[in-house]
């Protein structure tokens, strides 16, 4: 009996975590799903007429939306990484008793909302800003240029949005890695160069994939950032989506391209762990045993 | 070799739960509101003795602080007030799926635009108003909304607040913004934003080619838009917006902008060079209309509010906040003595003289496939 019972308790601790994904996830992706084949509107009503068109339309008309999204998104991911990565590596390292403090620095943005943060680098960026007068006595931008509603202030709005993403996985990387290792490094008189070439960065690596996953999935799909700190010809594909849902009514095309944004991110990320390895991601747990 | 049978059964057991989950799932969902609708069948909301409670779904900052405690106050009526209608189409994506299954989501009474109010009553959303029991709305409603073109008896909607669609400039930085086409200006590039709806934005640009926007054919909105495209794509449009124009123009990065009178009067409080100029090929006037939707769970208490707030003396203190044209007579005498400034404003109460270029807001022409084409037009300048 008893036997029975531990065998059951699997699935007792999967229960809510799966209902919960079949009823928000796998349920309306079936009915996106079949949406996305659909023609019609909301006035006739929607058949199901397998229209496949709906994807080629998609692609071909928005490919320019597609392409600046997740060139957004990946200009910002490895920002992220180049500021997120040294930042990981002092708290870890170098904070000592400060690194809590310094860890709920990290976290804090998150007290306040995604919009309002967003909305607040309006001020910051605006054309009389103190920051933009300086980056214009640096000559980083043109005497009668802006900052505010260009790429630039896109890409740096999800850059910092999305910062947090990047450190706390790279952190909780760093702080594991065995001084030991660093240590018989120099021993063996390896450069400091070295020996973050060849033990402080392989063996952070699944820290590494973790955070720009984290970083770039999200990214690529966002439209807030856009819509308050771009300006025209800047929208991504999360923007005509938006535009889509809400505005057209277009829902059968809409779904097209929200599935056609999610295929691609899928086969990125595939071809991605493929390459940075799936060791990478999971090769810690097996290392902690 | 067990272990790996247990495995193949336990997956396969959870497997057939996913699978028996979903189908029952699917199976109460239903269709959810995809299927068509239309008016055939348009009920008149039933009047009777207003008791309960009241859900009104709004636009923000569209009513004074004490209009709904005193109306809660007087008539003993629990009344809920949400300002969560922050764009037509955003509302109706929301309220869409449960209207369509004649469910109001509680509210008893909605407040759309013009456009949008005519669109949601061929649908089927909205119920008929039966005028007996409007006595203090239809005594006061002023002549100039009495018989608009989308409801041309006012059978289905009751005004809330009227506007305009213009100009709204910085008078200490582009002084010499008088029509739409300087906005097309190259000495202001990248300083200028317009409106995402279109209906605001695309009949203005028609007008001010010499177009009459009233009876544009569906190729003059395409080459509307199509000129608004090229502003766009050259950078002489900074961006499109909603009413966030007026942060821009306080802070200087946006100098002229087609935008909304009653904004106007607002920001004036906090800058004194925000102005509304009338374009000179005529604005764009709308109003926004209280309706009941199918399903209301209390149209009596609908039909209290709407008498309510069409006394002028209650008019006057959302007049006096919320700076829109009052659609009721009688509010201008009070005003005069109460706030001089307001009752003297061209924006709030227009003279003729003042808004004789003006139009009633229009639609692109046609059916609903091609309304459906030059919104996906226009939004793709949007979204380009």
């Amino acid at each position: 009996m008893t036997s029975v019972r531990q065998r059951l308790v699997p699935y007792w601790l999967l229960a809510p975590g799966l209902i919960w994904l079949i009823v928000f996830f796998v349920i309306p992706m079936y009915y996106m799903g079949e949406l996305s084949l659909k023609t019609g509107s909301i006035d006739t009503g929607y058949q199901l007429t397998w229209a496949f068109s709906n994807y080629t339309d998609a692609i071909s008309q928005y490919s320019t939306q597609f392409f600046r999204a997740f060139y957004y998104a990946g200009v910002a991911t490895l920002l992220c990484l180049l500021i997120g990565y040294p930042l990981a590596y002092a708290i870890a390292f170098k904070a000592g008793r400060w690194k809590n403090l310094m860890l709920f620095a990290v976290v804090a943005p998150f007290f306040t909302t995604y919009l309002i943060r967003t909305i607040a680098w309006k001020t910051i960026l605006d054309d009389s800003s103190p920051v933009v007068s300086f980056l214009k006595t640096i000559h980083l931008v043109p005497q009668d240029g802006r900052v505010l509603a260009t790429s630039a202030a896109v890409i740096a709005g999800l850059t910092y949005n999305f910062l947090p993403f990047m450190v706390l996985p790279l952190f909780a990387a760093l702080e594991r890695v065995d001084i030991r290792l660093l240590e018989a490094g120099k021993d063996l008189y390896a450069s400091a160069t070295q020996t973050f070439l060849r033990i402080t960065l392989p063996i952070t690596m699944p820290g590494i994939v973790a955070g720009v996953l984290l970083t770039f999935i999200p990214a690529s799909g966002d439209y807030v950032n856009a819509t308050f700190l771009g300006g025209t010809n800047q929208a991504m594909i999360g923007n005509v989506i938006q535009s889509k849902y809400l505005v057209v009514r277009d829902y059968s095309e809409a779904a097209a391209l929200s599935f056609t944004l999610m295929a691609i991110i899928l086969v990125a990320l595939i071809v991605y762990i493929k390459f940075a390895g799936t060791e990478a991601l999971m090769g810690d747990e097996e290392e902690a045993e | 070799m067990t272990n790996i049978k247990m495995k193949q059964i336990r997956l396969l057991v959870l497997g057939v739960l996913a699978l028996v989950a979903s189908l029952v799932l699917v199976a109460c969902g239903g269709g959810g509101g995809l299927e068509g609708s239309d008016n055939s069948n348009v009920t008149v909301a039933e009047g009777g003795d207003p008791t309960g409670s009241l859900n009104i779904s709004n636009w923000p900052l569209y009513i004074d602080g004490k209009t709904i405690s005193n109306f809660q106050n007087e008539t003993g009526i629990k009344t809920t007030y949400t300002e969560d209608v922050n764009d037509n189409n955003e509302f109706f994506g929301k309220v869409q799926p449960l209207l369509s299954q004649g469910d109001s989501g509680g509210r008893s009474i909605i407040v759309v635009t013009d456009w949008m109010a005519k669109k949601m009553y061929d649908l089927g959303y909205i119920q008929k108003i039966d005028h007996d029991k409007l006595p203090t709305v239809f005594n006061h409603l002023i002549p100039s909304l009495q018989h608009p073109s989308f409801d041309p008896d006012r059978e289905f909607s009751v005004p809330w607040q009227s506007g305009m669609t213009g100009l709204v400039v910085r008078k200490d930085l582009a002084p010499d913004v008088k029509s739409i086409n300087d906005l097309f200006d190259p000495k202001y590039k990248g300083k200028v934003t317009m409106l995402t709806e279109m209906r605001d934005t695309v009949p203005l640009v028609m007008a001010a080619d010499g177009i009459d926007p009233v009876d544009a054919s569906t190729q003059d909105w395409l080459d509307a838009i199509d000129k608004i495209k090229k502003a766009s794509d050259s950078g002489q449009i900074r961006r499109f917006t909603g009413n966030d124009y007026v942060q821009d123009m306080a802070k200087g990065d946006v100098v002229a902008a087609i935008g909304w009178s009653g904004d106007a009067v607002q920001a004036q409080a906090d800058n004194k060079n925000i102005q509304y100029v009338q374009p000179e090929q005529g604005c764009s006037i709308w109003s926004d209309n209280m309706l009941i939707p199918v399903g209301a769970p209390n149209p009596a208490a609908a039909y209290k509010f709407m008498n309510y707030v069409y006394q002028p003396e209650v008019q006057a203190n959302i007049t006096q906040y919320v700076n829109y044209v009052s659609p009721v007579e009688g509010v201008k005498p009070i005003l005069e003595k109460r706030d001089p400034a307001i009752a003297n404003n061209e924006l709030i109460f227009p003279s003729e003289e003042f808004v004789k270029n003006c139009f009633n807001q229009v639609s692109p022409p046609g059916d609903e496939e091609q309304q459906r084409e030059v919104e996906q037009a226009f939004q793709d300048v949007v979204t380009g």
